[in-house]
């Protein structure tokens, strides 16, 4: 846990005053999913919480799985794997919910590992390649490929990553809700 | 003693303040627009009324408002005073309305940082025709009328603030001060006194009034005196007392007058008196004979000029210009009544609240406490009265973000009357639960969308007299608005009794709209299906466009804002019978009374307002349908049955009717019964919504936060019965 603590305080850190804003340019806050190593922007995220309990929603989708109680207020979180259609994995001591606010849409990630925040510079972040993986699913969440040393990281898109293919989920949600009126 | 003077924070109490008035009075004047006349209370209230707006106008120098008040308060002077018994009631109606929206709107620029520009010159002049008609029409009382003076008064606002409370026991008193010559700066001294005694005085003139600006009244007071006019409940003594005798004060010399002297002085004669600071009491009193003797002869002066109304006393000071309000204090006890509060530091308030509870519940439900042989006789003691405060604060940061609907129906009360009137059609208004409490952000959202409904139906639903007899009814229309909570939901609905929604006009507008889904027979549209689409933009049946409603926008506006809180418009009619138009909204940050339950392994809370009964059912009163449904047979009735478990397709719940346990729940004029595990408590809960990220899920309405800090999910019956 220290680790995490260490990382919440640069994630608070960071995001103290706009004369900061530099700071946090280009840096990345990564996590482990499957073997895959992703980093968000740093200023995407708001703080980096232990596991704790969560409700079920019913009738949702699986990847959403439910509410949590964050000092009162009520959000969502997502778990991160199963939003990449990778496999299902235990939740254990070391899992972290990242409380991430895009657009003013504040979502819980849950990852299986926090890794650490790196800052890539903008001329190593590569374009994804657009064919050669098999999980092509995988890619319209991705934007950039993030060279750090040896690591790859996986730039990920919050605002793709919560909205895209949802999108359409709450559109049909609107639309149950004109049929029932 | 140095005056502090905060112009933002003077503005800010000043637009309150009077919008309380305001909204006082027309509440009042709404409840009155149906008797005969206004009856003395209430005139002594408009009177009141505007006698302060018009005071603090003029502090504030808002010149068009402090004109138009005025104005409306020599209407109400002349009808407290003459008692014409033949008033045009309804005329006056209008016209204090009028008045009451020209200073909302002035106030609404003011608020908005631009300057209240309206020209009240029309208004006016339209109050003084009104005033002239029921003068002249009146039983002629030759001294007792007003009578305009022509001076221009208004160039100068100086009016003293009067405290609108004065009890019949208050006494009268003049009161002289001299101070010895060589006195240093008089001027303070006098205004010491005049501080003191404001903590007793309920009217307090004086003069000269500019003491503490201008260092040159210190001269005049110490030549003239300092003069001062109280009206108090104080005895002569304590008076004495509050001024007290300094080494600075030669001499003071307090008379008791009669109410009668004293309102001859002021306010009997109305009269501007004009009072040069040099001349001495005498003069004064000289002088407001003089001008009573003048008034005769200026009983026709031209009605423009606004004239002095009681309770002014004007003093011409050597400094016109410099505006000074010395006297202004509030009656006392409500002053700090009201502070406005940013609510984003109330939702702040309300999540350390919520936090709060949870932390308590952490430390009285602690694993450590639970250790055998502990004697915790002291603790439990300590603890319930944390849990009772803790408790009482929930209780009170809730109830600070509530407001009832009461202003927003009155409101409506406004607009029926006024449309009612435009269109000629008489129309009984009734509220019904005008009390509800909802969500201050809601109520800020459905005003407009009300209005529009209130409007439609009063324009569009009721029919005008002629059509109504022909179709007999009694002739007079209804519209009645009503709230209520249930469900967790507020239902405001606006009902009328006029000619109801016509389904063929409907379905014919919607053909020659191309509305109509290809291939769908029009009989298969239900007749809720075909009113909505009156909500579509540009979908109206009206014919004729008025000056209210038809022009087609409107029911879309009203159910797009309906929808941006996440609430639904139902619509009713019954063609020849009215219409009913129910905004149903959830209450987002209401709390309402919930029985919380266990199902699989969530929890749910259920308003308790929609529970009949709780029953534990067995396995014979079961009757299966071979489609799946169930359905359980209670005391001879029989009702369907739905298990929550499966409903939402949950693992772990109970499968077994006898080990749960069946809620009877009465929604919407059906019965229904549902299924869970068991039954936690009763509890005060919070309703919060699902964050919008969530789809809606069917049943759901909200979310709430557990005691223990876990999350309940809050069942909509609504949903379940669809």
């Amino acid at each position: 846990m220290e680790e995490t603590n260490e990382l919440r305080k640069q994630a608070d850190d960071s995001r103290n005053g706009s004369d900061e804003r530099d700071a946090q340019k280009g840096k990345y806050m990564t996590f482990k999913s499957g073997n895959e190593y992703f980093g968000l922007k740093i200023q995407y995220v708001n703080e980096i919480i232990g596991f704790q309990a969560i409700t079920a929603i019913p009738e949702t989708e699986d990847y959403i799985k439910g509410l949590i109680n964050l000092r009162g207020k009520i959000i969502p979180v997502i778990d991160v794997r199963l939003r990449f259609r990778q496999e299902p994995f235990e939740y254990n001591d070391r899992t972290c919910i990242i409380v991430i606010n895009v657009k003013s849409t504040i979502v819980g990630l849950i990852v299986e590992k926090i890794a650490e925040v790196v800052e890539i510079k903008e001329e190593n972040i590569l374009p994804p390649p657009s064919i050669g993986r098999a999980d092509k699913v995988q890619n319209k969440y991705v934007y950039g490929i993030g060279k750090v040393g040896d690591s790859v990281k996986l730039l990920l898109d919050p605002d793709k990553l919560l909205n895209d293919a949802d999108m359409s989920v709450i559109e049909q949600a609107n639309e149950m809700v004109i049929d029932e009126e | 003693m140095a005056e502090e003077f905060n112009a933002e924070g003077m503005l800010d109490m000043y637009l309150f303040e009077n919008e309380q008035l305001l909204e006082q009075l027309q509440e009042m004047v709404l409840d009155q627009k149906d008797s005969e006349c206004f009856d003395e209370d209430s005139i002594n209230e408009i009177f009141r009324t505007m006698h302060t707006i018009k005071g603090s106008s003029g502090i504030m120098m808002f010149d068009n408002i402090t004109a138009i008040s005025h104005k409306l308060e020599d209407v109400f002077f002349y009808l407290r005073e003459s008692h014409p018994d033949n008033v045009p009631h309804l005329e006056l109606v209008e016209h204090v309305l009028t008045v009451e929206d020209f200073i909302s709107g002035e106030m609404e620029k003011i608020r908005n940082g631009e300057s209240p520009d309206g020209e009240p010159a029309e208004i006016i002049a339209e109050l003084d025709k009104f005033l002239e008609k029921i003068k002249s029409g009146a039983v002629k009382e030759g001294e007792e009328a007003p009578a305009p003076v022509p001076q221009n008064v208004h160039v100068e606002p100086k009016h003293f603030y009067i405290a609108p409370v004065a009890s019949s026991a208050s006494r009268f008193y003049k009161i002289y001060i001299t101070f010895y010559p060589d006195t240093e700066m008089a001027n303070v001294h006098a205004y010491k006194t005049v501080y003191a005694l404001k903590e007793i005085a309920e009217d307090l003139l004086y003069s000269p009034e500019d003491i503490i600006s201008d260092p040159e009244s210190a001269q005049v007071i110490i030549k003239d005196g300092f003069r001062i006019l109280l009206q108090s409940q104080s005895n002569e003594e304590e008076i004495r007392k509050l001024i007290g005798v300094g080494y600075d004060i030669e001499a003071v010399d307090v008379f008791e007058c009669r109410a009668e002297e004293f309102l001859q002085g002021f306010d009997f004669g109305e009269h501007e008196l004009k009072i040069d600071l040099e001349s001495s009491v005498e003069d004064i009193e000289a002088k407001v004979k003089a001008a009573l003797d003048e008034s005769k002869e200026e009983e026709k002066a031209p009605p423009e000029k606004p004239k002095m109304a009681p309770g002014d006393f004007v003093i011409k000071s050597k400094e016109p210009g410099k505006k000074k309000q010395l006297a202004k204090d509030k009656p006392k006890g409500e002053k700090a009544s009201f502070i406005s509060v940013n609510v984003s530091k109330m939702d702040q308030l309300m999540d350390l609240i919520g936090e709060l509870v949870i932390s308590e519940s952490v430390v009285l439900q602690n694993p450590d406490l639970k250790v055998p042989g502990l004697n915790l006789a002291n603790f439990n003691k300590a603890a319930a009265q944390m849990a009772k405060i803790s408790t009482d604060l929930q209780n009170v940061i809730m109830s600070m973000r509530m407001v009832p609907l009461t202003n927003i129906f009155q409101k409506m009360n406004r607009i029926v009357f006024d449309v009612s009137r435009k269109l000629g059609k008489d129309i009984d208004f009734e509220m019904i639960g005008e009390h509800t409490e909802v969500d201050k952000n809601i109520i800020e959202h459905i005003s407009d969308p009300l209005m529009h409904l209130v409007r439609n139906a009063v324009d569009h639903g009721i029919e005008t007299k002629e059509e109504r007899e022909e179709s007999g009814k009694p002739d007079k229309g209804k519209v009645t608005l009503s709230a209520r909570t249930e469900a967790g939901k507020v239902w405001i609905s606006v009902a009328d009794n006029g000619k109801g929604l016509d389904r063929e006009k409907i379905l014919a507008k919607a053909r020659k709209q191309d509305l109509l889904a290809e291939g769908k027979p029009e009989s298969a549209y239900s007749d809720k299906e075909v009113f909505q689409f009156i909500t579509l933009p540009g979908f109206s049946t009206n014919e004729q466009v008025t000056e209210y409603s038809g022009r087609g926008v409107g029911m879309d506006v009203v159910v797009q804002n309906i929808q941006a809180i996440g609430g639904v418009l139902d619509i009713e009619s019954e063609t020849g019978f009215g219409t009913t138009m129910s905004l149903k909204i959830p209450l987002t940050l209401a709390i309402i009374d919930g029985i919380v339950m266990e199902t699989g392994n969530s929890s749910f809370v259920m308003e308790t307002g929609v529970i009949k009964e709780f029953f534990s059912v067995k396995e014979e009163m079961m009757i299966h349908e071979p489609n799946g449904e169930e359905y359980v047979m209670i005391r001879g009735e029989c009702y369907p049955v739905i298990r929550l478990g499966k409903w939402y397709g949950m693992e772990d719940y109970r499968t077994s009717v006898e080990e749960g346990m069946m809620l009877i729940l009465e929604v919407e004029n059906r019965t229904i019964c549902l299924f869970v595990d068991k039954l936690i408590g009763k509890q005060e809960i919070v309703v919060k919504p699902i964050p919008s990220y969530i789809k809606k899920v069917k049943g759901l309405s909200g979310c709430t936060q557990l005691g223990d800090g876990s999350i309940a999910l809050i069942l909509d019956p609504g949903g379940l019965v669809e």
